[in-house]
């Protein structure tokens, strides 16, 4: 569509809304217009003092337009993830640890406790004490002397309660938008043409990026030219012998998961009190996440996939099982067996991830200067062929998903865990951008940078998230408190005390609606047994819907190569060229709207 | 008629329900700072601070190609002439600011997919044909593929991507390719 005819769209629209002004010339509509006017106006002045607050906005262009949007794509996620732990943090702070300091503002230190700088590593000894973990918080309904009262049980319990409700709908929602935009419907064939009209990334800002994008391409180019159509059907000896490989290697990784899930449980039986013999299961806990990955990622030159991205998801797949069931174990001895022993126990759990988090740190910088900053001498000075090394975005996210889940399994037991997250994650992103700035070349193959994001929030929801949150539950439903510290000692379970609370409520005549709810939908089995089946019945319907859809789409395409096929006729042309008009008016007023939503 | 179509679509498309004519009323006299000022900045002589009274100012291609988000782009040019008013590259700050609209994070998959027709068609006749596509994939691989390579590439796209079996790309083709392509979104972005 010409500029011509953008033009005297743009000049019909004037003319209507000054026909429309004609019509109402009252002081109201005046006014209103004047007032709409300033506000957008204001509206605008504050999206642009956003805009410059806008965390590391000039970092991620950056780095952006060196590296392209896969790598990008990393710090993107670290950002969003940080944006979790700034939630975490503010609510927790604000519920629970503001009014304890309130009322108790010296931690009650038993004599002979003073702080050593050991804490920062263990958190035992000084740290074990204040509102750093669950057993620094009181039970006691405060109020005292004409204040009013706080509840301190019912604000832990709701506060953490709320906080993963919260995660756990931002989840759903960023997972379902992302598959709907991202993943549905690509397809893994395309080739040459998707590779020469969608894939070049017109973000890349720097000369040099841009002329090793321009040779990767090149190079991928040639490369799919020169394929060889593969045979469909290898002789039964090599597919068995592929299979068998598969197998093998599968087996082979699926034992050392669990055996580094054992060898993690019996290391156990080691004395866990003394300071600085604690550090020792953390320490080996990360050296197996470092370390197994990479002999995971020696598969790669045994195994051949028929497709490489099978390969990345092999990969994927792998890290995940490992860390997960390490995860699992540690979870299942602290359920089981922690939480019979010791007197305090969550705080010993609180302190146990703490211990987690930060040896984490400590590897995950360890894991970048041997991953990045030594291959990168490697292969620049001692073995050329091996170049420069990529940086492999897939293993970082997983890294990042593992420390996520970490704070979401401590925030039960130390409310304050976020605060180093926050830092954490903080000098993560220095620390990464400086090391991918200095010893990292630009992705080769363009890779499916979309497909990925989509995957990595559907790792980070299902193992991560509802790990965390399942063991939470049953930390809450099941486990009886200790006797001697925390919000909830003396009672059987945490979630007696909603039960206490819902005895209160019974005795004032105004909350009787709330008790009901709490016994006829709460605590009643047939409300969720009916909530899933009609969930059930709307997702047979919508997939029936889905399905009828894509055979429309199958059936439409067969209509366009039809129609296309016969000779344009008169009032065909006619009804193409119509058609040119009205989405070329369809494109001004899209144009016009995005305008609108980029400056609001 | 067009005039109807637009209170059709006003009324009935369900997008952003002020008259589209209060958006350019307000862009034209207080345009967003931060875009605005960059526009300035290429030439602080030439543009007025002032816009209310709509003054006609075009800055030359080679300001705004010399632009760092521009200057390594293989298809600065293209781009300069499609969203400038005279085809030439010349732009208007109207013009400047659909661009960057357009290449921003928000702009709809349609909108982006219909400029980035437009740009790769390099002789303007609303097809990609295969010489539109040649001149692509030189632009893309600095003239290093030999003659016999570009012939084959190209053949491939159109074989690929073609629908309606006419030999050339229209613009429901392009448009089919790119659903497929759910990066696309994210590389034909520039930020700003």
């Amino acid at each position: 569509m010409s500029f011509d005819d953008k033009k005297h769209i743009r000049g019909q629209v004037l003319a209507l809304k000054s026909f429309k002004k004609s019509r109402h010339l009252n002081c109201f509509a005046d006014c209103s217009k004047t007032v709409s006017l300033a506000f957008r106006r204001c509206g605008a002045n504050m999206t642009l003092a956003k805009q410059t607050l806008e965390l590391w906005r000039g970092t991620m262009k950056e780095v952006g337009g060196k590296f392209g949007t896969g790598v990008l794509s990393y710090f993107k996620f670290l950002k969003w993830l940080l944006m979790f732990n700034i939630f975490s943090f503010l609510v927790n702070f604000g519920f629970i640890t503001i009014p304890q300091l309130i009322y108790h503002p010296t931690p009650d230190i038993p004599a002979g406790v003073s702080f050593k700088g050991l804490e920062i590593l263990t958190g035992a000894g000084y740290f074990s004490h204040t509102v750093m973990y669950y057993g620094g918080y009181s039970n006691k309904t405060q109020g005292t002397g004409g204040r009013s009262e706080y509840n301190m049980q019912l604000a832990y319990f709701f506060t953490v309660a709320a906080y993963m409700v919260l995660c756990g709908a931002a989840l759903i929602y960023s997972m379902a938008s992302s598959f709907r935009k991202k993943y549905v419907l690509a397809d893994s064939g395309l080739g040459g043409a998707w590779q020469l009209l969608c894939s070049w990334d017109f973000s890349v800002t720097n000369e040099k990026a841009v002329r090793q994008r321009k040779n990767n391409l090149r190079i991928q180019l040639k490369e799919s030219l020169s394929e060889k159509v593969q045979v469909a059907l290898l002789p039964l000896t090599e597919r068995l012998k592929h299979y068998g490989v598969f197998l093998g290697t599968w087996l082979l990784s699926t034992g050392m998961a669990l055996g580094c899930g054992a060898s993690v449980y019996f290391l156990f039986s080691g004395s866990l009190l003394e300071e600085a013999a604690t550090l020792l299961l953390p320490f080996v806990v990360s050296l197996i996440n470092l370390v197994v990955p990479l002999f995971y990622s020696l598969f790669k030159k045994i195994e051949h996939y028929s497709n490489p991205r099978m390969q990345v998801y092999a990969i994927i797949v792998r890290n995940v099982i490992l860390k997960m069931s390490i995860l699992g174990i540690l979870c299942y001895y602290w359920m089981k067996d922690v939480a019979n022993t010791f007197s305090c126990w969550e705080s010993i759990v609180g302190q146990a991830l703490y211990r987690l988090v930060i040896m984490d740190f400590l590897f995950i910088m360890l894991g970048s200067f041997f991953g990045e900053f030594l291959s990168n001498v490697i292969g620049t000075k001692c073995i050329q062929s091996l170049g420069v090394p990529e940086f492999d975005v897939a293993r970082n996210v997983l890294d990042l998903i593992y420390a996520q889940t970490l704070a979401w399994i401590g925030i039960y037991f130390s409310p304050l865990l976020p605060v180093i997250q926050i830092i954490k994650f903080f000098i993560l992103f220095y620390l990464k951008k400086v090391s991918l700035t200095q010893n990292c070349q630009p992705p080769r193959r363009a890779g499916r940078a979309a497909q990925m994001q989509t995957i990595f929030i559907a790792i980070l929801f299902f193992p991560s998230f509802v790990g965390a949150l399942s063991m939470v539950a049953y930390t809450v439903w099941t486990l009886p408190p200790s006797d001697k510290c925390g919000p909830f000692r003396g009672l059987n379970t945490t979630f007696s005390a909603i039960q206490i609370w819902m005895d209160d409520l019974n005795r004032v005549d105004a909350f009787q609606w709330t008790v009901w709810i709490y016994q006829h939908v709460i605590r009643s089995e047939i409300f969720y047994f009916l909530v899933s089946l009609i969930i059930l019945v709307f997702i047979y319907i919508f997939r029936q819907i889905t399905q009828g859809r894509q055979l429309l789409i199958i059936l439409l395409r067969q209509q366009i190569v039809n129609v296309s096929s016969s000779e344009l006729s008169g009032p065909t042309c006619l009804v193409h060229q119509s058609c040119c008009v009205r989405s070329g008016c369809v494109y001004v007023m899209m144009l016009l709207k995005c305008r609108s939503n980029i400056f609001s | 008629s067009l005039k109807s179509l637009i209170i059709l679509f006003d009324i009935e498309s369900g997008y952003y329900p002020v008259c589209t004519s209060d958006i350019l009323q307000v862009q034209l006299s207080f345009p967003p700072p931060r875009l605005f000022d960059r526009y300035r900045d290429l030439a602080p002589q030439l543009v007025p601070l002032d816009y209310t009274d709509q003054p006609d100012v075009r800055l030359p291609y080679e300001l705004i190609g010399s632009m760092p988000e521009l200057k390594d782009n293989p298809f600065r040019q293209r781009i300069a002439e499609v969203f400038s008013e005279d085809g030439e590259g010349n732009m208007t700050l109207d013009d400047f600011l659909d661009m960057f609209s357009v290449l921003s994070e928000m702009a709809p998959r349609d909108l982006k997919a219909y400029y980035a027709f437009k740009i790769y068609d390099f002789n303007n006749d609303d097809f990609l044909c295969k010489s539109d596509l040649e001149k692509t994939l030189n632009k893309l691989t600095r003239n290093e593929l030999t003659e016999d390579e570009v012939r084959m590439v190209c053949e491939k796209v159109i074989d690929e991507a073609d629908l309606d079996n006419d030999g050339r790309l229209s613009l429901e083709d392009f448009q089919h390719m790119i659903v497929r392509a759910p990066d696309f979104l994210s590389t034909f972005h520039i930020r700003i």
